[in-house]
């Protein structure tokens, strides 16, 4: 029966853009390379390629002679449910949907978007991890994968207001500009809400938070559930066409960038005109046109370094903009990690496995590269725009009883406000 | 065994009949994928998607396979990477610019071009055995390559390792008489272009889609490919 979902699924999925890829790879083994949790686990399974198997087995025995061929002869089996279990673990508990692999590929497959596909099937076969499935099944039921009920959001968004002195207009008629933030930025670091706020009053932003679409995460595209992740994005569609507003801001959210900024037009329908951007941009924007001006060399005197989110960065294309505030802020003590920009490696966090305790050890045995990569530079401090990305550096680098600061990128450029 | 007798079945019928099964089954492959359905981009672009495509291509033909090293993943890869590309180069210069084989694209397709010069042909041809002896061991010890290589691949290796050896054992006039090995040479090439369609090896054409693909998706980002 799991199977069978699984499999309708991989088959409806399968277009030319599938099958084109599937069949371009040569099973060079290059990608295990590029994969942390290979390189830090050293389990063969976590070759990317090897990610692709269900994938690559239910198109070939269904549409290619080989593959049928295979399966006459006795070659290859039939996928079977305890496959697919199986397959369950090594997609979403060592598997950040990175993409790095795709970056690194000789044929230039794009690895990361295949996977995706995989957990669709797994996703209808009802094989997602118990902690990711159940995260999902909160933010279905009360709106937020942390459980953040409606009161609990305004409750939580007064005492942000008062504690910061804050502005944050909720359900603002006449608004131009929507922002959406994250359950962890609310639950976890309540401060960037703040930070985000003051840049937004700064700048003269006619901005409002919608008490509808308040929730830019998206546990259905961490599942890769197609409805849910429709449905997620669709509530924060709904409230920003009630509001009437021009634009939505995302948080400093990786997933959510990808699936509102790049995945949404595809899969369901997008109000017209209604502009998507990521804070990091619009903080650039404001920055450039001079809405807002920061203090040169505020934070200079402690090496600080950038770590690229493979959803905003290397996927999202936004790899100058934090630089170049950042060089501003500390001219001198800014420094690179090795490898970065679209090169640069996952936390280990994203793609729902911080999420999932199961893949705890995975997680910490990845991050060990990255504090290494820290180490390397004698980094003191590491600014970022994924409040994913910071959870697993804040929870990682305590559990490695590091003293590195965690910042992120709006923090900043709000301290050094002038 | 008449083995002249061999030869002329090999180099005449046979070696059609396979040119034949090769040509045809990558049209319908291609034409498979291309009627499995493609779906329309409505995703506003950042950046330029054909900018990221002649990148990809830059990339992927003239950066990756010549000066590796620009990738940090090369470091772990060293082995696939360079005799990889020393095969592939080796394949396609001895295909070409080899004295016999421009004979072939002649009566082929009714043009020729000035050979490379023999003994760089015969070290090219030579550097691709190696090539291929090494990939080989590679795929017997590394754990990934041991999990994803099934029996098709050894295939595929067998029948690209069959043409070179025995072409370079012909050239050298050793063992064996010439028809021969000529003939076995033949036979193994027919083999090699009947099975091309059936298997990876298609990948040459299969590039052309993933490159693409990969770069406009990147072009699109704005980010490098």
């Amino acid at each position: 029966m799991k199977t069978a979902s699984a499999l309708n699924t991989y088959l409806k999925e399968t277009g030319g853009w599938v099958a084109a890829q599937l069949e371009a790879c040569t099973r060079c083994g290059i990608c295990a390379e590029a994969c942390h949790f290979y390189q830090a686990l050293g389990n063969p399974e976590y070759a990317p390629v090897w990610k692709l198997e269900p994938l690559r087995r239910a198109y070939e025995q269904r549409f290619t002679l080989a593959g049928k061929l295979k399966l006459a002869l006795g070659m290859e089996k039939r996928l079977t449910d305890s496959d697919l279990e199986h397959w369950s673990q090594i997609v979403y508990e060592a598997c950040t949907v990175c993409d790095k692999c795709a970056f690194v590929c000789p044929m230039g497959i794009e690895i990361g978007p295949l996977i995706h596909k995989v957990r669709t099937g797994l996703a209808a076969a009802g094989l997602v991890p118990g902690n990711l499935a159940e995260a999902t099944d909160k933010q279905k039921t009360i709106g937020s994968p942390l459980g953040v009920t409606d009161e609990m959001w305004r409750e939580r968004i007064d005492w942000i207001t008062d504690e910061w002195e804050a502005d944050i207009p909720v359900d603002k008629a006449g608004a131009e500009t929507l922002m959406v933030f994250t359950s962890i930025e609310l639950m976890k670091f309540p401060d960037n809400l703040a930070f985000i706020a003051k840049i937004l009053t700064q700048a003269g932003e006619n901005w409002t938070v919608s008490s509808k679409g308040r929730e830019v995460v998206n546990f259905g595209f961490f599942e890769a559930d197609e409805e849910l992740t429709r449905l997620f994005m669709h509530r924060v569609f709904q409230a920003a066409e009630e509001l009437g507003v021009k634009r939505i801001v995302i948080s400093e959210c990786g997933h959510a960038y990808e699936a509102f900024r790049w995945t949404a037009a595809n899969i369901m329908k997008v109000p017209p005109g209604l502009e998507i951007i990521h804070i990091t941009e619009l903080i650039h924007q404001y920055w450039k046109s001079g809405r807002i001006k920061i203090k040169e060399g505020a934070f200079d005197g402690e090496t600080i370094t950038f770590h690229d989110s493979c959803k905003i960065q290397r996927l999202g294309g936004l790899i100058n903009q934090p630089r170049e505030i950042l060089q501003v802020l500390a001219p001198t003590s800014f420094k690179e990690m090795t490898p970065n920009k679209e090169q640069s490696m996952c936390c280990g966090g994203g793609g729902g496995v911080i999420s999932i305790k199961e893949a705890d050890s995975n997680r910490y045995a990845v991050f060990e590269m990255k504090l290494e990569q820290l180490q390397d530079i004698q980094a003191q401090g590491v600014c970022m725009t994924c409040s994913n990305c910071r959870l697993q550096f804040v929870d990682s680098l305590a559990h490695f009883n590091s003293t590195i600061k965690v910042h992120s990128l709006a923090e900043l450029v709000a301290k050094a406000l002038i | 065994m008449d083995w002249t007798e061999i030869l002329r079945f090999s180099r005449g019928p046979l070696f059609h009949f396979s040119l034949i099964i090769f040509i045809a089954g990558m049209i319908y492959r291609l034409v498979r994928i291309i009627f499995l359905g493609w779906e329309k981009d409505r995703v506003k672009n950042q950046g330029s998607k054909w900018s990221g495509v002649i990148i990809s291509y830059l990339k992927g033909l003239i950066i990756l396979p010549f000066i590796p090293w620009v990738r940090r993943t090369f470091r772990n890869n060293a082995l696939t990477f360079i005799a990889g590309g020393l095969f592939h180069l080796s394949l396609f210069l001895v295909l070409i610019f080899g004295e016999a084989h421009i004979l072939v694209w002649q009566s082929l397709f009714g043009v020729s071009w000035a050979p490379l010069p023999n003994p760089i042909v015969d070290w090219l041809a030579a550097v691709g055995i190696i090539s291929l002896i090494i990939l080989l061991i590679n795929r017997l010890t590394h754990p990934v390559l041991r999990l994803l290589t099934k029996l098709p691949v050894w295939i595929n290796w067998t029948l690209v390792f069959l043409p070179f050896v025995t072409g370079y054992i012909m050239y050298h006039h050793l063992w064996f008489p010439y028809e021969v090995i000529f003939s076995l040479h033949l036979i193994f090439v027919c083999l090699l272009l009947i099975w091309i369609p059936f298997s990876r090896m298609s990948h040459f054409l299969f590039y052309f889609f993933s490159r693409t693909i990969h770069g406009a998706r990147a072009g699109k980002r704005a980010v490098s490919p």
